[in-house]
């Protein structure tokens, strides 16, 4: 019996263990999250959201930009906490397969996210239910936990 | 008893369009700004806001876009990032009372969202209009 709760108990662990940290940030949770997914930082190199930081005004087109004192403290919250200053799973993964020269802006673009999502359709990402391939927690129903493991992933119809 | 809770609540319904005092004061500035930017300026308009609001212009991101394309027509339903899909919570206060009670936050939509629907800063007389508008749903 003891056994059989230990397994379980280490399946469970496995099952929700954290791919990144969770955003422990409130500033970002509700300046970044108020238009998209809040991202977490692990997901993507220092160096990407450098440059993503660098260009507020013009963010993907989108007029982003934060007052200096807001942009500054975000800007050192996600370098704090980018991939390649992160142990968890994921981030180590990330950063081990993306080239610091070539960080991506999105996270849609890195090596990581592409194999990952290989086999999921791209017209899966094109319905209307799911909207874009950045809208994450859409199909990862934990990944505000910071959970991106298969077994939660469900694809609204 | 009941009336006189009535009574009571009466004034504040009839108040209930009104800026909280540090929104009045930035509401005040445009309206200084405004009076400097043309002498025959009276008062702000919410009827020019809701043109301001509804009518569509081509955006920061080279196409047909309005404010209503993400805050919809009824501002006090939900509305929807067209770029992102995200929900945004209702923009009327009469929905959603954190709307319009925060100087910073409001000055900063502001400058964001006229940049995308109108590629340019709104003047004062646009940015109190609209202040209007949204203030009287």
């Amino acid at each position: 019996m003891k056994k059989l709760i230990l397994g379980a108990v280490l399946i469970t662990g496995s099952l929700y263990a954290r791919d990144v940290m969770p955003v422990n940030n409130k500033l970002y949770a509700n300046e970044c999250g108020s238009c998209h997914f809040a991202y977490q930082p692990g997901l993507m190199l220092e160096n990407s959201w450098k440059k993503i930081m660098r260009n507020l005004s013009n963010h993907f087109k989108v007029d982003a930009s934060l007052n200096k004192k807001d942009t500054m403290t975000l800007t050192s919250y996600l370098v704090k906490n980018s991939s390649d200053k992160s142990s968890a799973y994921l981030s180590r993964v990330i950063t081990k397969y993306t080239n610091p020269n070539r960080a991506p802006l999105r996270i849609t673009q890195g090596q990581v996210f592409r194999s990952y999502h290989e086999e999921v359709r791209s017209r899966f990402f094109k319905r209307k239910s799911v909207g874009s391939a950045s809208n994450c927690a859409t199909c990862h129903t934990t990944a505000s936990r910071g959970i991106y493991n298969e077994n939660y992933v469900r694809i609204p119809r | 008893m009941k009336k006189k809770i009535l009574v009571f609540l009466l004034p504040l319904g009839v108040f209930a369009s009104s800026f909280n005092p540090a929104m009045q004061n930035y509401v005040n500035d445009l309206k200084a700004q405004a009076k400097s930017d043309n002498t025959n300026f009276i008062d702000f308009s919410a009827k020019r806001g809701e043109q301001i609001f509804t009518s569509k212009h081509i955006g920061k991101r080279g196409k047909s876009i309005s404010c209503s394309s993400c805050h919809s027509l009824n501002l006090g339903n939900k509305g929807k990032n067209v770029h992102t899909s995200k929900v945004i919570e209702p923009l009327a206060p009469s929905a959603n009372t954190k709307r319009l009670s925060d100087v910073k936050n409001v000055k900063k939509w502001l400058r964001r969202n006229f940049n995308d629907v109108y590629t340019k800063q709104g003047t004062a007389l646009q940015k109190g209009d609209v202040l209007y508008f949204i203030n009287s749903k």
